[in-house]
């Protein structure tokens, strides 16, 4: 069966990028966020498999929501969306609960690679 | 030339006066074994033991010649019970319960500079006691008891006689694998605990080796204790990692199969290697691991402390509380850039404003202290003012272990004692006449503390006569703080506030315990100071009690920033549930005041604008916050919700403070103060 993913960044054009990553690969993208407040309440209704989170955005950070959202489902499989330069952030998302993280610019295979191996499908 | 003494001195007055504390409560607690027939008495008394061990060390070696004779004598008296404890009755007691007072007042002296000497009376008395001859009937020793001869043997898990003062540093390195075995300890349980050696190294392709570093240590501490690693968790922050490899020490109840696993969930990792570095004997079957040892790694951080001075740690939170608000003050400047050169300040800033948070987090756990600090010394007291007053009580502490923030615990010290004393004074009743009223001939108090979200709950409860609002509703017209009719107005219920009213007192006689009606006023205005707020309940003839509702922390609290007319003001998030736009004259007015549909709930809508009597009507279309009142929700329209914020409270000073509906104060990041609202207490100004 298809893993079912949440997308949470605030740039369209991020979003749609990771979606189409996910969808040429036997993933199914159930939901999208643009900001943490957003994912919070997105990951509660939808209950992914697996999450991808960008750090900076609005109302809410991605460390924020990583922290509400694990607080709520401890098992919670999140990934970070990261830039080089944000390795503080990505280490206290980590600290927050996150799974694990990619690095922007990514390319596919990279992502897809660290994601299912997060989910142990590798 | 000798150590310079007078720099541990704070440090020894501090922690002489923990064992006094926990002394004197080990005493109530075995005063209350012995009459429940003895389970728990052995415990007591080794404690004691320990604490005038730990008092008489800590003293030699700050040279206070006085307050170690005095211990010493103490302990030696305290080793009788604990080779006879039937030999233990209420005088000993009593004399026990001088000489620990005494002490501490003797570690007050020395705090003052003095190296006091002890009561020499008292000395005699304690010396007596120790020499006296077990009664013949009870005897059951044939051999004379050995007076004054220092123990030989600390009691379990003592510490033989601290360095005085000296910081309590007993971190231990990281163990060197595979460690030497360690001395039998007492296991709490059979358990199959591997010590595990992980060398990981990170794929040379990987841009950030330092953060996968990190997210490797942290996925194994989800799996063990980590007791160390190099480099160190610090160094990863830092982004150091020599040759993008890490070594991982890990306590662990789980197989090397389970530990490898994780870690292939791991990305950019080019290798692993797991060697178990010491193995129990008998190795328990690998299907069945134990639980996470809870247990052990309290056991385990308990070693690993350090003593602070609380200036510091109010200090820190001072100079964090600073750097917030410099932070915000930085993001309004970036405001009026360029939007071209905003990004890079904007994201420095966000990394800025995350580190911080951070920082301020930290502090704040640093800060968190047990309940048991301050409720500790509660039985004491409790049956100190009952002896005066021919009365019997038992005290019950239930979750004393919940942490409050250091500088709210210090507040709640006094008030704390004295609803005790009130409740021991004038709740419950003189033995005789309780038998009379069917009850027990010992009042039983409850002091009760729980987690409630945000808010700690502490509740004090006593089955003695309760508070009769209607002498409450005489006292407060007889001391002229109300009218007769108003008094008349009131619910039973509120009726009961008025005993927190300054002068207002329903004792009938005032003794020196308590009944001048200049506590609970005190007690109210110290509670909601800090952002609390204090409850009275009373069933007359049954009992009452006395609820504090108390906030976790001070200081930084995350506020909603709304406009109304000119003004900016603040409303604590922790009583916001949301809120909505709507048109005023749209609200359902059938009830009288308009109400709002609000998550299946009627809720009443207040204009913010007239409630505080400020200029200007905000026209119909309005925000509404949906706020959390004395009595339920509650709607305030304002003209915008301009966001949320993180907030340093500070609070109001004179002649604000007299203001109902508002709690403190900020300082926005553009330099402007803002009142934060007291939404319950709004709709009462």
């Amino acid at each position: 069966m298809a893993k079912r993913v949440l997308i949470v960044d605030d740039a369209i054009f991020m979003r749609n990028m990771i979606k189409d990553i996910f969808s040429g690969s036997g993933f199914e993208v159930v939901g999208e966020a643009a900001n943490g407040l957003e994912a919070v309440e997105k990951f509660k209704e939808l209950k992914p498999d697996l999450t991808t989170m960008d750090i900076v955005m609005p109302f809410k950070s991605g460390i924020e929501a990583t922290r509400e959202i694990i607080k709520s489902d401890a098992k919670a499989v999140i990934v970070m969306c990261s830039a080089l330069g944000q390795e503080s952030l990505v280490m206290e998302a980590i600290e927050a609960g996150a799974s694990d993280f990619i690095v922007k610019p990514f390319k596919s295979e990279d992502v897809l690679s660290v994601v299912k191996k997060v989910l142990g499908d590798a | 030339m000798a150590l310079d003494l007078t720099k541990y001195l704070s440090l020894f007055v501090a922690e002489a006066g923990e064992h006094l504390a926990g002394f004197s409560g080990d005493l109530v607690r075995l005063e209350k074994a012995k009459a429940s027939g003895g389970p728990g008495m052995a415990q007591a008394i080794d404690s004691m033991f320990r604490h005038a061990h730990s008092v008489k060390g800590m003293a030699g070696s700050m040279q206070l010649e006085g307050i170690t004779a005095f211990a010493h004598q103490v302990e030696d008296l305290v080793d009788v019970f604990r080779k006879d404890p039937g030999r233990l009755d209420a005088a000993a007691v009593d004399l026990l319960l001088a000489a620990g007072d005494a002490l501490v007042v003797m570690v007050q002296a020395a705090a003052a500079g003095t190296n006091p000497s002890p009561d020499l009376a008292l000395q005699g008395r304690l010396i007596d006691a120790t020499r006296r001859r077990p009664e013949p009937r009870l005897a059951a020793e044939p051999e004379p008891m050995r007076p004054s001869v220092a123990p030989e043997r600390p009691g379990p898990g003592e510490v033989e006689a601290r360095d005085a003062g000296a910081v309590d540093l007993q971190a231990e390195p990281v163990r060197a694998v595979p460690a030497r075995p360690e001395p039998p300890r007492p296991e709490p349980a059979a358990r199959t605990v591997r010590r595990v050696e992980a060398q990981v190294e990170i794929a040379g392709s990987c841009p950030v080796p330092a953060v996968r570093g990190f997210l490797v240590v942290k996925k194994l501490s989800s799996l063990g204790t980590v007791t160390g690693s190099a480099p160190s968790q610090d160094e990863l922050r830092a982004g150091r990692i020599p040759g993008k490899k890490l070594t991982v020490f890990l306590e662990t109840p789980e197989t090397l199969q389970t530990l490898e696993r994780a870690l292939s969930q791991i990305s950019d990792i080019a290798g692993v290697v797991l060697r178990a570095a010491e193995l129990p004997q008998a190795q328990a079957p690998a299907s069945a691991p134990a639980p996470a040892a809870a247990g052990q790694k309290a056991e385990g951080e308990g070693s690993r402390t350090v003593r602070v001075r609380t200036e510091i740690l109010d200090a820190f939170l001072d100079a964090v509380g600073e750097l917030i608000l410099a932070t915000a003050r930085i993001r309004e400047i970036g405001k009026t850039l360029p939007v071209a050169s905003r990004a890079p300040l904007d994201e420095g800033v966000d990394r800025l404003h995350a580190i911080v948070k951070d920082l301020h987090d930290k502090v704040m756990a640093v800060r968190m202290t047990p309940l048991a600090l301050v409720t500790e010394r509660l039985p004491r007291a409790a049956r100190d003012v009952a002896r005066r007053l021919g009365k019997q009580v038992d005290v019950d502490v239930r979750g004393a272990e919940i942490e409050l923030d250091r500088a709210i615990l210090e507040e709640l010290a006094d008030p704390f004692l004295h609803v005790l004393r009130n409740a021991v004074d004038h709740g419950i009743e003189a033995p005789h006449l309780r038998l009379l009223a069917g009850k027990p001939a010992t009042g039983r108090l409850t002091v009760h503390a729980r987690r409630e979200r945000d808010r700690v709950i502490v509740e004090f409860g006593d089955d003695g006569k309760g508070m009769d609002p209607t002498k409450l509703r005489a006292a407060a017209v007889a001391r002229g703080a109300h009218t007769a009719s108003e008094v008349a107005a009131l619910t039973d219920r509120e009726a009961l506030l008025l005993a927190t009213l300054p002068g207002v007192s329903t004792a009938e006689t005032v003794t020196d315990v308590s009944g001048r009606g200049v506590g609970l006023d005190a007690v109210r205005k110290t509670v909601e100071s800090m952002g609390g707020a204090l409850e009275l309940e009373s069933s007359l003839g049954q009992g009452a009690r006395v609820v504090f509702r108390l906030p976790l922390t001070v200081a930084v609290q995350p506020v909603l920033l709304v406009r109304v007319g000119e003004e900016i003001l603040g409303l604590p998030i922790a009583k916001v549930h949301g809120a909505a736009q709507v048109g005023l004259s749209r609200l359902d007015r059938t009830r009288g005041a308009p109400v709002l549909a609000y998550d299946g709930e009627l809720v009443p809508v207040h204009d913010l604008t007239r409630l505080l009597g400020l200029p200007g009507d905000g026209g119909d279309e309005r925000a509404v916050v949906v706020a959390e009142g004395a009595e339920g929700r509650i709607g305030l329209a304002v003209d915008a919700l301009l966001g949320q914020q993180e907030a340093v409270l500070k609070p109001l000073a004179q002649p604000l403070d007299a203001v109902p509906g508002l709690s403190a104060v900020t300082v926005l990041g553009s330099g402007r103060p803002v009142f934060i609202l007291d939404v319950p207490r709004l709709l009462a100004a």
